[in-house]
């Protein structure tokens, strides 16, 4: 029972002290506020590069391997068993010649040059679909080494691509991280003023409640609630203000800002508010519980 | 004489306690002192003797250097900070400069200390009416410490110091900043507590308040102890027909 009544006297000191302060109160909002537009517009254009990237990456972690004409289907299926015991391996699907026939013959592109060939030159292949982008060097390495493997043409595997793409997505995450720890410090150095604003008008109240007996958490409860309700406002404004323009600004902008990835994705919008959300209150949270540390040490 | 009316064990016991700030200044040196159950006990001393440290150990305020402090049976020297709370819940603190929230009422000032303990509404309405009555302010529960007068700003503050039934009061020159006839009357409110059995530490400059009282009256110079009478006076021993009557 006491804890529900510190609780509501930590609710209520926090949603007065709120209000007291009101203009500081509303700076902190709005600035967080812009801070978490900012925030998830990073996200956004995150979430749109990293789809781009893993349509890429779903199609280099396919590696075909092009079995020689006089390799015995037992040595094929053989390859396929060692193939599918690996941890690093999802799928492994065999490719018959006349499948890759069909395959090839139906590509509208392919009419012509269907008309002059003679019998099937294509090979047969096994597609090989592994867990890891960085899995493939492996496999590839595997299949060059496998008797059975075409001589000439063992593997389609892109190394430099797939280099390539490894070093873009951990550039990416880089970045990515570097920005959100950015505007981390700066929001919570924004909730920080504000509740020390807070705490230096109520200083000799704090210093009473520590004299009569308050414990700890008692002094520094209203300030956290206080810093995470104005990191949950400021997140909900934020929020209102992505989700009001995302669709409208991807639309009207997509074509003319090609060299972004823009896309809108209707199953991101929760996943956003969410993200934001929590991200406000915690925020606030670490903001008011940092801010107020020194005051209340007794 | 008022005979104690505590059960006579030690609430307070300093034993060889020294206090060394990090200058280097030894605010109390070598201090032995046991103040029983019941006691009520002036503290007196020039500026600089020590009072105030003395009064900052008692309550927690800052740790000894060297020696032993208990408190209601509570080594404060080794006390966790996570026991600290607890520990004052049983002290009452009655300040010079009363320490009021002056956007609060006075009831509200006086139920401050319990509800930061999380009692329930009806206890703290209870209670903080009860203190109010004790120091003769229940009529003035709606006003708000600015519009009382010094001496009513300080009974505010003994109500907020007793609302919690401690069992020690420790006041740190309750009468500084009053007249005369005003700090006579905060030190009758004290005298009466301490009828009921609350322990009472009052470090004071009042010289004519101590030497009314014939209370036990310790004094310090230089952070030492240099005097410790039962029934005291402010400089020396008065023979008893010096008593004044109020």
């Amino acid at each position: 029972m006491k804890f529900f009544r510190r609780a509501l006297y930590a609710f209520t000191s926090a949603w007065q002290n709120f209000w007291r302060n009101l203009a500081v109160s509303v700076a902190a909002v709005v600035s967080i506020a812009l801070i978490l537009v900012l925030a998830g517009i990073s996200l956004v254009l995150g979430h749109a590069l990293g789809q781009v990237l893993d349509t890429y990456q779903q199609r280099v972690s396919v590696l075909t391997i092009s079995v020689a004409d006089d390799t015995p289907l037992a040595t094929v299926y053989d390859f396929e068993d060692q193939l599918r015991a690996r941890p690093d391996v999802v799928s492994v699907r065999f490719i018959s010649k006349d499948e890759e026939l069909r395959n090839f013959s139906s590509d509208p592109r392919n009419q012509q040059l269907i008309q002059q060939i003679e019998g099937n030159p294509l090979p047969a292949k096994i597609e090989v679909r592994v867990a890891h982008l960085d899995d493939v060097k492996r496999i590839d390495a595997l299949a060059r080494q496998w008797r059975g493997a075409d001589r000439n043409d063992p593997t389609d595997y892109r190394g430099d691509f797939i280099a390539n793409m490894l070093r873009l997505s951990t550039w990416l995450t880089i970045a990515g991280l570097g920005l959100l720890a950015v505007l981390t410090v700066v929001s919570v150095v924004i909730v920080m003023n504000t509740i020390r604003t807070a705490v230096y008008h109520r200083r000799q109240e704090i210093e009473l409640m520590k004299l009569v007996g308050a414990t700890e958490w008692f002094v520094r409860g209203p300030f956290v609630v206080e810093g995470v309700m104005t990191g949950a406002i400021a997140a909900s404004l934020a929020v209102g203000l992505l989700l009001a323009a995302y669709r409208p600004f991807v639309e009207r902008f997509q074509s003319e800002l090609f060299f972004l990835p823009l896309s809108y994705d209707p199953r991101f919008v929760p996943v956003l508010a969410q993200d934001l959300l929590l991200a406000g209150a915690a925020l606030g949270a670490v903001g008011g519980y940092v801010s107020v540390r020194r005051f209340v040490r007794l | 004489m008022i005979a104690p009316r505590g059960n006579g064990r030690p609430v307070i016991s300093f034993q060889k306690v020294w206090k060394t700030y990090p200058n280097g200044t030894d605010a109390l040196r070598d201090i032995c002192l046991t103040v029983p159950d019941g006691d009520f006990l002036f503290l007196v001393g020039a500026s600089g003797a020590g009072k105030s440290s003395l009064v900052r150990l008692l309550i927690r305020e800052e740790k000894p250097t060297r020696g032993r402090l208990l408190v209601q049976g509570q080594d404060l020297g080794s006390m966790r900070r996570r026991q600290l709370p607890y520990f004052r819940r049983r002290v009452g603190l009655v300040f010079q400069d009363f320490r009021l929230l002056p956007r609060m009422t006075v009831h509200e000032n006086v139920a401050f200390a319990l509800q930061t303990l999380g009692e329930s509404r009806r206890t703290i309405a209870y209670e903080a009416d009860t203190a109010l009555e004790t120091v003769g302010l229940a009529g003035m529960a709606r006003n708000y410490p600015t519009e009382l007068s010094g001496g009513e700003q300080q009974r505010v503050a003994i109500a907020r110091a007793l609302v919690h039934r401690p069992r020690l009061v420790i006041a740190d020159e309750p009468t500084g900043n009053l007249d005369p006839e005003t700090a006579w009357d905060i030190t009758q409110i004290l005298s009466r507590i301490n009828a009921d059995g609350v322990t009472v530490v009052m470090a004071t400059h009042n010289r004519e308040i101590v030497d009314a009282m014939r209370r036990r009256v310790v004094a310090l110079e230089r952070g030492q102890i240099t005097r410790d009478h039962s029934y005291g006076t402010y400089d020396e021993i008065l023979p008893a027909s010096a008593l004044r009557v109020h």
